[in-house]
C-alpha cells in the first residue's frame, strides 16, 4: 500500500485576546499556506505521493490549491496528490478531532499538524496508534517544538515511507486526563491549570492573580505559557517519567514570586506556594472550589463545589515523530544522498 | 443564590440581558410588520447578533461614539437609542430619532454617541476614525467603535482607515461582525477573503476573533481592546463570528443557505438563549427574573409599534431642515 500521509491545518489558532494584551503574532493565513505547501514539496520528494487533508473554511485551501495549480502549469512536479476529507466544516475544534479520527480510520501513516497546543490536543483525542508530528503556528506553542517545516515534512516522508525504523522514529508522550462532575474526560498535552475565573470568556490565560493550581506534564524552561512556570521552578523532561503540580497564589501574599513567560513577551509575577512530582496513574484532586479549567493555556470548563476534579498523567499516552532522531538517522544512513527527486524515484 | 462567578454585577446582567431580549424583540416584530407593508424603504435585521452589539456596548458611555452599518437597529438599542423614536423613525414619521427622513438605515441620535447606521458599505469606518481624531485631540479619553460586516470589510474606505488609526494611533475598534456571508456570497465561496486579523496584522493593528454568540467571550475581549484604546493604547480588531437568524434584507429569499440553517443556528446558536441558561443555571438569576425582563420588552415593543403606527409623517416643510449643521 502506498503510503499516505495526513495534513491537519487550523486556520484559527493564533487568533485570541493575547494578540491584544501580550504581543502574541497572528500567523497569516498565507504563509499557514506555504507552510503547507512546504510540508506537501518535502513529502513528495521522499516519495509520498497521496496525502489527505482536513477541510476547512479558513482560507487555507484555496491558497494551497493555487499553489498546486501554479506548480502543475510549470511542469514542476513538485506536490504529492491531495484529498480531502469528506466531513463538515465546523470551524471549532471539533474539526481538527474529526479529521483525526477519519485519518486514523484511513489508516494514515502519521499526521502533521499545523497549530498551537491547542489544536493538538483536539488531534491527540482521536489520533490513537498514528504517530503525530508538530508544527507550531498558535500562540504558546509548548508543545509543538520550533523548526522549519520542510524538515518536518522531510521527517514525516521518510518515516511514513518506512526508512527509518520505529524506535528510531517516534517518541512516547505523556498527558493529562481530566474529569469535571459528570462531564466526560477531557486530555491536556502540557498542562492544566485552575483559575478563579467562572467564566470560560474570552479563554486566554493572562491574569496572574487568578492562577492557583497547575500540572504539566513536562516542565521546560525553553517554552513560555504555563509550562513555563513549572519549568522555571525545576524542569522535568519529555521524557521523564512524572510530571508535576504546582500550588500557586497571587504574587502580593505568595511564599515565592516567580518571574515566568506566560505568554509572548508577557512576563508576570507568579505566586508560587508549593510544588512536587506528579507520579503517572494517580488521580488528584484539587482544592479550588469554583472557577475554571484551562486545558493547555485555554479556559474550557467552568465548575463550582458541586462538581468533583481529577487530574491523572498517563504514561505513553500517544505517539510522536521524533524530528531530530529521524534526519541524524538519515544523514548517517545515507537517505539522501542520492539527491531528492532520487529519492521519489526509489519510491514510485 | 449562588456566588456571582462572572465578571458583572446581577445588575448588569440583568441589564445585559434585557438590551439582547430588546434587541430581539425589536427585530422579530418588524420581521412580522414589514411583510405588511406598512414600512417605507428595506430594512436589515440584527436577530441573532445580540451578543456582539451588547458585549461590546456595555463598556460605552454616551460619549464614547459609534458608526454603524446598514444592520443598525441592535447597535443602536445597545447605545441607548429610544426605542420608541427608533421605531418611528423606521415607519417614517416626524417622532422618529430623525424625524422620519432617515429610516431604518439612518437612525442616528448623537445625544447617546450614535452617530448613525450607514447605508454605504464600510463608510462607518472613516467616521469612527474622525471621532476618534477629535477625542485624542480634546483628550476626553473617548473611544469610538465602528461595525462592518464580512464583506463591507474589502471596502477601500475600511483599509484606509486602519492605516489611518494605526499611523495616528487612534482610539477606535474595528468590529467585523462575520456572519459567514457577504450578502449571499458564502465564505466558503470567498476563499480570498481568508481572516480578518490577518488585515488588522498587515496593518499592525492586533487582531482578535471570538465567538460572537458567546456574550462572555465578547464582553471580555471587548473589555480588553476598549480599556486599551481609552488608556492610549491604540486602535484593535474585533472579528466576532456569529450567526444571523434572518437573510440579508427582508424578503431575501436566502436560497444561498442551507435548507434547514436558520432552525440549527436558532437551537443551537442563539446568543439569548446561551446567556440565559447560563446565568440561571449558575444560579446568579432566576428563570422569574428573566421571565419578568421578557413581559416588559414585550410591552415595550408593542407601545413603540402602536405610537409608530399612530403617528405623523413629517410635513413638507420639513424637507429642507437638518441639511446643514452649524457648529
Amino acid at each position: 500500500m502506498r503510503p499516505v500521509v495526513g495534513i491537519i491545518a487550523n486556520p484559527v489558532s493564533a487568533r485570541d485576546l493575547r494578540r491584544v494584551v501580550a504581543s502574541a503574532g497572528s500567523l497569516q493565513i498565507a504563509d499557514r499556506a506555504n507552510i503547507v505547501l512546504r510540508v506537501l514539496a518535502a513529502l513528495a520528494a521522499c516519495g509520498v505521493d497521496g496525502v489527505l487533508m482536513m477541510p476547512e473554511h479558513g482560507g487555507i485551501r484555496g491558497h494551497v490549491m493555487r499553489g498546486i495549480e501554479r506548480s502543475r502549469n510549470l511542469h514542476e512536479h513538485r506536490f504529492p496528490e491531495i484529498a480531502y476529507l469528506d466531513m463538515p466544516v465546523t470551524g471549532t475544534a471539533a474539526d481538527s478531532t474529526r479529521a483525526a479520527e477519519l485519518m486514523r480510520r484511513a489508516r494514515v501513516a502519521a499526521i502533521v499538524v499545523l497549530g498551537g497546543d491547542g489544536t493538538h490536543r483536539a488531534v491527540v483525542r482521536e489520533c490513537g496508534e498514528v504517530p503525530i508530528v508538530g508544527i507550531s503556528t498558535g500562540t504558546n506553542n509548548a508543545f509543538p517544538e520550533h523548526r522549519e517545516p520542510t524538515v518536518t515534512g522531510l521527517a514525516a516522508g521518510l518515516v511514513a515511507s518506512g526508512r527509518v525504523p520505529a524506535k528510531v522514529a517516534f517518541a512516547s508522550n505523556k498527558r493529562l486526563e481530566v474529569v469535571v462532575g459528570k462531564r466526560p474526560p477531557e486530555i491536556a498535552l502540557v498542562d492544566v491549570a485552575l483559575v478563579t475565573d467562572g467564566f470560560v470568556g474570552a479563554r486566554a490565560l493572562w491574569r496572574a492573580d487568578t492562577f492557583r493550581e497547575l500540572f504539566v506534564t513536562f516542565a521546560d524552561p525553553n517554552v513560555i505559557g504555563m509550562a513555563a512556570i513549572a519549568g522555571l521552578i525545576e524542569p522535568v523532561g519529555r521524557d521523564e517519567s512524572g510530571g508535576m503540580m504546582v500550588s500557586l497564589a497571587p504574587a502580593a501574599t505568595a511564599k515565592t514570586v516567580l518571574q515566568a513567560p506566560i505568554a509572548p513577551g508577557l512576563i508576570a509575577p507568579i505566586g508560587i506556594e508549593d510544588w512536587r512530582r506528579m507520579p503517572a496513574g494517580v488521580a488528584f484532586q484539587p482544592r479550588l472550589k469554583a472557577g475554571s479549567v484551562a486545558l493547555d493555556g485555554e479556559r474550557e470548563i467552568h465548575f463550582n463545589e458541586s462538581d468533583q476534579i481529577s487530574v491523572t498523567l498517563l504514561a505513553d499516552a500517544f505517539r510522536t515523530l521524533n524530528v531530530p532522531a529521524v534526519m541524524h538517522f538519515a544523514a548517517r544512513n545515507g537517505l539522501f544522498q542520492a539527491g531528492a527527486a532520487q529519492i521519489a524515484t526509489a519510491f514510485a | 443564590m449562588s456566588k456571582n462567578p462572572f465578571p458583572l454585577s446581577k445588575d448588569e446582567l440583568l441589564k445585559a440581558y434585557r438590551t439582547m431580549r430588546t434587541i430581539r424583540e425589536f427585530e422579530e416584530r418588524l420581521h412580522v410588520e414589514f411583510a405588511k407593508g406598512d414600512i417605507p424603504g428595506f430594512v436589515h435585521l440584527y436577530a441573532g447578533e445580540e451578543a456582539c452589539a451588547t458585549g461590546i456596548m456595555m463598556h460605552l458611555t454616551d460619549t464614547d461614539r459609534i458608526a454603524s452599518t446598514h444592520r443598525g437597529h441592535g447597535h443602536c438599542i445597545a447605545k441607548g437609542v429610544d426605542v420608541h423614536e427608533m421605531m418611528a423613525e423606521i415607519y417614517g414619521k416626524a417622532t422618529g430619532a430623525c424625524r422620519g427622513k432617515g429610516g431604518s438605515m439612518h437612525i442616528a441620535d448623537l445625544s447617546k454617541g450614535m452617530m448613525g447606521a450607514n447605508g454605504i458599505l464600510g463608510a462607518g469606518a472613516p467616521l469612527a476614525c474622525g471621532a476618534a481624531l477629535a477625542s485624542k485631540f480634546r483628550g476626553d479619553k473617548g473611544v469610538s467603535v465602528t461595525f462592518f460586516g464580512d464583506g463591507a470589510s474589502n471596502q477601500g474606505m475600511v483599509l484606509e482607515s486602519m492605516n489611518l488609526a494605526a499611523v495616528w494611533n487612534l482610539p477606535v475598534i474595528f468590529v467585523v461582525e462575520n456572519n459567514g456571508y457577504a450578502e449571499s456570497t458564502s465564505v466558503d465561496y470567498a476563499t480570498a477573503v481568508d481572516s480578518y486579523v490577518d488585515r488588522a496584522s498587515g496593518f499592525g493593528l492586533p487582531g482578535v476573533t471570538v465567538d460572537g454568540a458567546d456574550f462572555f467571550a465578547v464582553y471580555e475581549a471587548a473589555g480588553e481592546v476598549i480599556r486599551r484604546a481609552r488608556e492610549g493604547g491604540g486602535p484593535s480588531l474585533l472579528e466576532c463570528k456569529m450567526a444571523r437568524f434572518f437573510g440579508h434584507f427582508e424578503g431575501d429569499a436566502q436560497t444561498y443557505k442551507a435548507k434547514d440553517e436558520n432552525e440549527l443556528n436558532r437551537a443551537n446558536r442563539d446568543c439569548i438563549k446561551m446567556f440565559a441558561d447560563r446565568v440561571r443555571e449558575a444560579g446568579v438569576v432566576t428563570a422569574a427574573e428573566l421571565g419578568a425582563i421578557e413581559k416588559e420588552v414585550e410591552a415595550l415593543i408593542d407601545d413603540a409599534v402602536a405610537a409608530a403606527k399612530n403617528a405623523l409623517p413629517p410635513t413638507p416643510r420639513e424637507l429642507t431642515t437638518d441639511v446643514y449643521v452649524s457648529y
